[in-house]
């Protein structure tokens, strides 16, 4: 039905044809997904937490956010942004294990125990 | 997919159960073996209380040195046998050693002998306390290994998600591709000088674009196929306490033009009041959400027209009929010459009107069919493209009439002039900033020419005009006064 329409004629035309612009990257519209963003900083927090206090749970939440700011990153985003935040929440959890190779008690179990 | 990843929730849910169910054992465990330790302990403690009257019996008895032969015993005793031996028994045996002159000095050595027991005694209390880890077996770090199976289960599920949204795009540009090709001379640019890897772009894991360009009346189409965060755990959690679904969103670029002034939408009821609030264009040019029952539009659907002309030459009987049909799977349709995106937020000063666009966006949702395969999903919706195809051309003929093209244009004037208004502070502050700018440029250049005349020429100019901008005010300070 709607589709007839068009074998009539060509509606192609090649001197309209226009280059595909990439939006800036450096721009920030509202509409965007900022979850690797908050990710990339919630993970930034919780490594430092897990270095500085020696939470081990906070080390592990890091890694969690680095995986999923990698999960949900773009194509074009800095790659060097998520390696850091891998290296800086493994590192946290390596460092919370040599300092002190005991399992880790979880936040709750203070709470309860 | 959806069942198993239900399944190992389940799954992992079980083994956290389990696993503190046997960390509770494995406290019980360590309870018993430090009851060991009790034993041994309670063992030491005989032994020290085997030592610790050796002083008392001493002090009491009239004779001081006759128990001194007794931590000699002792600690061989405790070196050898481990045993106490009888104080009765000793001292019978042992009378010989009660005398005197024997042990000359001899209370000194004990007292030595008392440190020395002590340093024995000291290890082994540090011995008992300090290798706790060593004896926590790998039952204790199941924290651990439910962090490890957490970050596995994410990464598999990661590559499986990646790889379904990878065909669900593959399959929709291999359904697509044929009429494209028909209404394109371009499809598929990545943006590069040479265009490498025609087709879709990878956005992001969960977002796919293709870019068309090369046809009547239009600059360009962009197809972003913004598909569901398969690819991430946390986002298929949130996806089973709120259902969404892939969707498809087709931005015409027309040509200024191929397309008369009006903002028109339709969208379901809840996007239109998402869109109504979001969009720049919508909530200052149609505000209102009317039913779009005089044109027969789906009773799920809502209406955002600037222009009822406009709305009642654009949803013509093909239109409906493929809204009726499609109810389910077009999320929104929105037209606008004045299309800025969404609204900017409102920190940011601005000093003009945003830029616009003539655009016309299309929304669809890829429904997942029940019983048939994805293939057969993605072709059940390929008359919504002719249908944007039919549109574009719809939007090229259909021309406002003379009065609703005033209309327009007073509304547009009207937005603008608010516009205005608006940021006349914010403008004259920047142009004030301007002037000043400028005066000190002058200044700059005219003391930077080493003619003492003409700078003292300039400066009384400028004397001259700050004088004259403050007279005015002089002069209703004075009427005031009166």
């Amino acid at each position: 039905m709607i589709g007839n329409h068009h074998q009539q004629s060509d509606p192609r035309r090649s001197e309209r044809e226009r280059r595909y612009k990439a939006p800036a990257v450096s721009q920030v519209n509202p509409g965007d997904d900022m979850t690797p963003d908050y990710t990339n900083i919630l993970g930034m927090i919780f490594s430092m937490c897990g270095l500085m206090m020696r939470l081990k749970w906070c080390a592990w939440v890091a890694l969690y956010c680095s995986c999923i700011s990698f999960a949900n990153s773009k194509v074009n985003d800095d790659t060097k942004q998520i390696l850091s935040s891998f290296m800086l929440s493994i590192s946290a959890v390596v460092m919370s294990y040599l300092q002190n190779p005991q399992p880790m008690t979880p936040p709750w179990s203070s709470v309860f125990g | 997919m959806r069942i198993w990843l239900v399944l190992l929730l389940v799954g992992l849910a079980g083994t956290q159960i389990w696993a503190s169910s046997f960390r509770e054992e494995a406290e019980d465990n360590e309870f018993a073996e430090f009851e060991d330790f009790e034993d041994e302990d309670a063992a030491g403690a005989s032994a020290s209380h085997d030592r610790a009257p050796v002083p008392s019996p001493s002090s009491e008895q009239p004779k001081p040195s006759a128990p001194d032969v007794k931590p000699v015993h002792d600690e061989v005793d405790d070196e050898d046998e481990g045993d106490a031996i009888t104080e009765d028994e000793e001292d019978n045996e042992f009378e010989h050693f009660q005398d005197e002159e024997e042990f000359e000095g001899f209370d000194n050595e004990r007292v030595v002998n008392n440190d020395k027991v002590d340093d024995k005694e000291m290890p082994k209390i540090t011995i008992t306390k300090v290798p706790l880890h060593l004896r926590t077996n790998w039952d204790s770090f199941y924290m651990e290994m439910l962090m490890i199976a957490g970050l596995t289960v994410y990464f598999v599920n990661f590559f499986t998600g990646r790889s379904k949204n990878q065909r669900i795009a593959n399959a929709w540009f291999s359904t697509h591709r044929q009429i494209l090709e028909e209404n394109f001379t371009l499809v598929g640019d990545d943006g590069k000088m040479e265009i490498e890897t025609p087709g879709l772009i990878k956005d992001s894991e969960h977002m796919y674009t293709l870019w068309c360009s090369g046809r009547l009346c239009c600059e360009g189409m962009l197809v972003e196929l913004k598909l569901l965060k398969r690819q991430d755990l946390v986002a298929v959690f949130a996806q089973l306490v709120r259902p969404s679904l892939d969707q498809v969103q087709i931005r015409v670029d027309m040509t200024r033009e191929d397309m008369d002034s009006y903002v028109f939408c339709v969208a379901t009821k809840k996007t239109g009041l998402r869109l109504s609030k979001e969009m720049q264009d919508l909530s200052t040019f149609c505000p209102e959400r009317k039913t779009g029952d005089k044109f027969g539009v789906p009773s799920n659907m809502c209406l955002m027209s600037e222009m009822g002309e406009a709305s009642s030459a654009l949803l013509d009987s093909k239109v409906i009929a493929m809204l009726n049909k499609y109810q389910d799977v077009v999320e929104f349709i929105h037209f606008s010459d004045q299309y800025s995106g969404p609204k900017q937020t409102e920190d940011s000063t601005l000093v003009k009107l945003p830029e616009v666009k003539r655009v016309l966006i299309f929304c669809f949702n890829i429904p997942m069919l029940k019983n048939k395969g994805l293939e057969e999903s993605l072709d059940h919706m390929l008359p919504l493209m002719h249908m944007v195809f039919y549109l574009i051309d719809k939007v090229k003929r259909f021309r406002l009439g003379k009065e609703g093209k005033q209309k327009a244009d007073k509304n547009r004037a009207r937005v603008e002039e608010a516009f205005l208004k608006t940021t006349h502070a914010a403008r004259a502050e920047a142009a004030a900033a301007r002037r000043e700018e400028k005066r000190r440029q002058e200044k700059e250049r005219i003391m930077q020419e080493e003619d003492p005349e003409k700078q003292r020429r300039w400066e009384e100019k400028d004397m001259k005009r700050q004088m004259k901008k403050k007279a005015p005010k002089m002069k209703q300070l004075k009427v005031k006064a009166l």
